[in-house]
């Protein structure tokens, strides 16, 4: 194997987190990979806690390199540690994930498989209960973004590369130039994922490389409030470097004055922000005491006011003026897309068929129709969305399940492919699926029983009609 | 007025089915590729069911899961195969006491599940007679144990700590489950964090106009879309909507994480019901997950009798205001005073309907017995709670 294995240069970037530094690196050395096929680089940014004395006396079984930098961010810290990297492919693990056996094994077969992609492994938070609001919610964000990446046919977006257990080829990395340093601390993954979409390059997800995610020991309610705040800032950074993708960023939200609230927030953010974070730093102390009451309420809509001031108040330190962030916003919309949408596809002919056509032509989006004999049927759109992969033949049939399904079984029922019937019979069934249609797709919670209701309901006047 | 219960598969559909003329109605459960999909509700005409075409009748009626369902196996989507080696070693633990007639075709349905190495577990509950020991030795798989202490949540704390299984997979006496039940609900531990699965169940058979009224009530019945149930959307004091003790299999370990079912909850004490919805309520308070996974199917006899019936109800909302007595002040949880609140709002809208004789509104009686359920909860929580310690 060790002929065939790619050299894997591992970079790590670490502040301040020795203990947990050194589980990531005790989990290195238990990889089914060989180790002279790897090697670790530690970027050490601005550490004053043991972790440079941790890291001098650390016997790893591959060589490891430290690289001292002063503190800067993580993303210079990557692209130092992507410099001094010697192996072809970079992967890049955050200080606080536990990679199982499996991650660099499964980061090299998928470059293998299939060279110039990027990959990316789940970080899963650790499986274990967890108590209080705060980190039950951030564990769900993540298990549920990397259940929606694992998903048979996700369409990928700049917003799927995170950065936190990930590897492409050095060259790749290098001829984009790497993490742009400006963004600081938040989302500069999201922006470099950005360059390369719109560049083509693919990605790939790998359930296998797989890491446990010690999020829970790393993170907490204030240093998340301080982190929207720099996710504020790097949006507005994100919109002047990308005006195109605007419109998939929170900020594009933004409408002058339209409510009471609304209007008080543009006011605090913009014109006194020290009044503005007294009164959030304030209302912040309510949140453990909501907790202890059981008011998960109340301590949700406190905490998205919180989430949204902070999110606002980057924004605002960013753009400087809302007259800029107006301009912004303008750039923005000009440049949304509206194009017309040339691509058109007969679902008549086959979803393989269907299937074909978006792998070959790769469109941005396509009109989906079904043409069988005089039946011509508008089935819907595959939209464009600034930021996203292309169309492929994978993503169809999921998008058809999901989105555009009372159309598609409309059509199927008309052309007789549901259940082969006279035609005066096929209203019959269109007429059910127009009917279930207010319920179709997934459960919501507070809804459980009302599909039935309306069955039973149905029933009921079936049964008067006859009588 | 009676309904007929229907078990139909799409893929083996017969040309017509008649000789229904006891019945008004079918409630049918539709299998796609033998899976259990979604249902249908249809009239039965002079005996007959679906009019000229059955078929048609059937797809006019069926509900968007199964639709969901047939667009996804239009498009080459097969259900996926479970393998039994993959799964937990489980215990079906059937909790029961003095019900051999319902115990007999439950553990006939246990006995036709697949042979994946499970234990099965008859716990006999405080027993008048020995009519269920009598009848547990007539099968030599299933093994017996006796809980003298009344109390349905005792008989379950006791299976959790009797059984040898990873999970332990609870049964009603008064249900049967289907074949690929177990099999099922096991799948879903795959997400360590899964503490808890429950399943579907139907309604075995709707020949009394009181089962009638507790199936359109929709009490054991979910829908037909699996959901995983998590603190971080779902208020654990709604934990009650993932699903049903009849139809439900949790972690052993469950009694470690957060403790085991509350004994002044539940059949046989003062608070009648409520002990499964309490149990999630604190699954998912400690940040676990339930799932509620609708193809683990099983067959639920209703109560017969509108008294029943009308004590179901009424201890439903009993159960309800105990749990919500013990969250607040055992365990100082104002969030219980919203869903009071909430419990009235809606509840009062509920007997304005049914005074006013509005279609498809609840019998004012109902109603009535769920106020005073409520207004009893607290105090029946309480003197259940005292009874407990002192036993």
């Amino acid at each position: 194997m060790s002929d065939l294995a790619p050299m894997i240069s591992i970079v790590i970037p670490t502040h301040n987190r020795c203990g947990s530094l050194q589980r990531t690196l005790d989990a290195l050395q238990a990889q089914r990979y060989p180790a002279e096929r790897m090697e670790i680089i530690v970027v050490a940014d601005g550490c004053r806690d043991d972790t440079l004395p941790m890291l001098r006396s650390y016997h790893a079984a591959c060589p490891l390199q430290i690289v001292e930098s002063g503190g800067n961010s993580a993303a210079s810290a990557r692209n130092r540690g992507a410099a001094s990297a010697c192996g072809p492919i970079v992967l890049f693990l955050d200080d606080d994930v536990e990679p199982r056996p499996t991650l660099v094994a499964a980061h090299a077969q998928a470059h293998g498989a299939r060279p110039g992609q990027v990959v990316l492994g789940p970080s899963l938070p650790l499986p274990i209960g967890r108590r209080g609001y705060f980190h039950q919610r951030t564990r769900f964000w993540w298990d549920e973004k990397f259940r929606e990446l694992g998903a048979p046919g996700h369409r990928f977006t700049y917003q799927d590369l995170l950065s936190g257990n990930l590897s492409l080829d050095r060259a790749t990395f290098t001829r984009f130039g790497g993490f742009d340093t400006a963004l600081g601390t938040a989302r500069e993954d999201y922006e470099f994922g950005l360059r390369l979409i719109k560049a083509g390059i693919p990605f790939h997800y790998v359930p296998e490389a797989l890491a446990d995610h010690h999020e829970h020991e790393t993170g907490n309610l204030d240093s998340s409030l301080r982190r929207v705040r720099h996710e504020g800032r790097s949006d507005v950074l994100i919109g002047q470097r990308h005006p195109e993708v605007v419109c998939t960023l929170a900020l594009s939200f933004w409408r002058p004055g339209a409510r009471r609230r609304q209007r008080l927030l543009q006011w605090l953010v913009f014109h006194a922000p020290d009044l503005g974070d007294r009164l959030a730093a304030g209302l912040g102390r309510q949140l453990p005491l909501l907790e202890r009451a059981g008011l998960r309420e109340q301590w949700g809509r406190l905490h998205n006011q919180l989430r949204l001031y902070w999110y606002w108040r980057g924004v605002a330190e960013e753009a400087g003026t809302p007259a800029r962030l107006i301009a912004l916003l303008r750039e923005g919309a000009a440049r949304a897309p509206r194009g017309p949408i040339t691509c058109a596809i007969n679902l008549a002919a086959g979803v393989e068929v269907a299937e074909h056509r978006l792998d070959t032509e790769r469109p941005a989006a396509a009109h989906l129709w079904y043409i069988s004999g005089t039946l011509r049927r508008h089935i819907g759109v595959l939209p464009e969305q600034p930021g996203a992969e292309p169309w492929r033949g994978a993503h169809l049939r999921p998008y058809l399940a999901r989105h555009l399904a009372p159309p598609f079984l409309k059509a199927l029922a008309e052309a007789g492919a549901i259940h082969p019937a006279p035609p005066e019979w096929q209203q019959r069934l269109t007429g059910a699926i127009e009917r279930m249609e207010r319920w179709y797709g997934p459960a919501r919670a507070h809804e459980l029983w009302w599909e039935q209701y309306s069955q039973w309901a149905r029933l009921d006047a079936e049964q008067i009609a006859e009588v | 007025m009676a309904i007929a219960v229907l078990d139909l598969d799409m893929d083996r559909l017969p040309p017509f089915i008649a000789g229904l003329e006891r019945y008004t109605a079918a409630l049918i459960l539709l299998r796609l590729h033998g899976v259990p999909v979604g249902q249908a509700l249809l009239p039965v005409v002079a005996g007959r069911l679906g009019g000229d075409d059955l078929r048609l009748g059937l797809l006019e009626a069926a509900d968007s899961a199964f639709w969901e369902a047939w667009l996804r196996s239009y498009l080459g989507e097969r259900p996926a195969p479970i393998d039994p080696a993959q799964l937990p070693r489980a215990t079906v633990a059937v909790c029961t006491r003095d019900r051999t007639e319902d115990l007999a075709r439950c553990l006939a349905a246990l006995m036709a599940l697949p042979d994946d190495g499970q234990e099965v577990l008859v716990v006999d509950n405080a027993p008048a007679t020995t009519a269920t020991r009598d009848l547990v030795a007539r099968y030599p798989r299933v093994r017996y144990v006796r809980e003298d202490r009344p109390g349905l949540n005792n008989a379950r704390n006791r299976a959790l700590r009797e059984a040898s299984g990873a999970v332990v997979a609870f049964t009603d006496d008064d249900a049967a489950p289907d074949p690929l039940w177990l099999r099922t609900l096991l799948r879903n531990f795959d997400d360590p964090l899964v503490m808890c699965a429950t399943g579907l169940t139907m309604a075995l058979e709707l020949e009394t106009s009181a089962q009638i009224t507790f199936q359109r009530y929709g009490a054991l019945t979910r829908g037909f879309k699996r959901i995983v149930f998590d603190n971080a959307w779902h208020d654990p004091l709604l934990g009650w909507q993932a699903g049903a003790g009849a139809n439900m299999a949790l972690r052993r370990v469950v009694t470690d994480c957060v403790g085991p079912f509350d004994p002044a909850l539940d059949a046989g004490t003062p608070t009648r019901a409520g002990g499964d919805g309490d149990m999630f309520r604190r699954i998912l308070h400690a940040g676990y997950r339930i799932v509620y996974d609708p193809q683990a199917l099983s067959w639920h006899r209703h109560r017969r009798s509108w008294e029943a019936l009308r004590a179901q109800l009424f201890g439903y909302e009993v159960a309800g205001f105990g749990i919500l007595t013990r969250t607040l002040f055992f365990e100082g949880d104002l969030n219980a005073i919203r869903h009071a609140k909430q419990w009235l709002g809606r509840e009062w809208y509920q007997l304005h309907q049914a005074l006013r004789r509005r279609p498809g509104s609840t019998p004012a009686s109902i109603v009535l017995d769920r106020f005073r359920g409520a207004a009893l909860g607290p105090v029946l929580y309480l003197k259940s709670y005292w009874q407990t310690r002192k036993g």
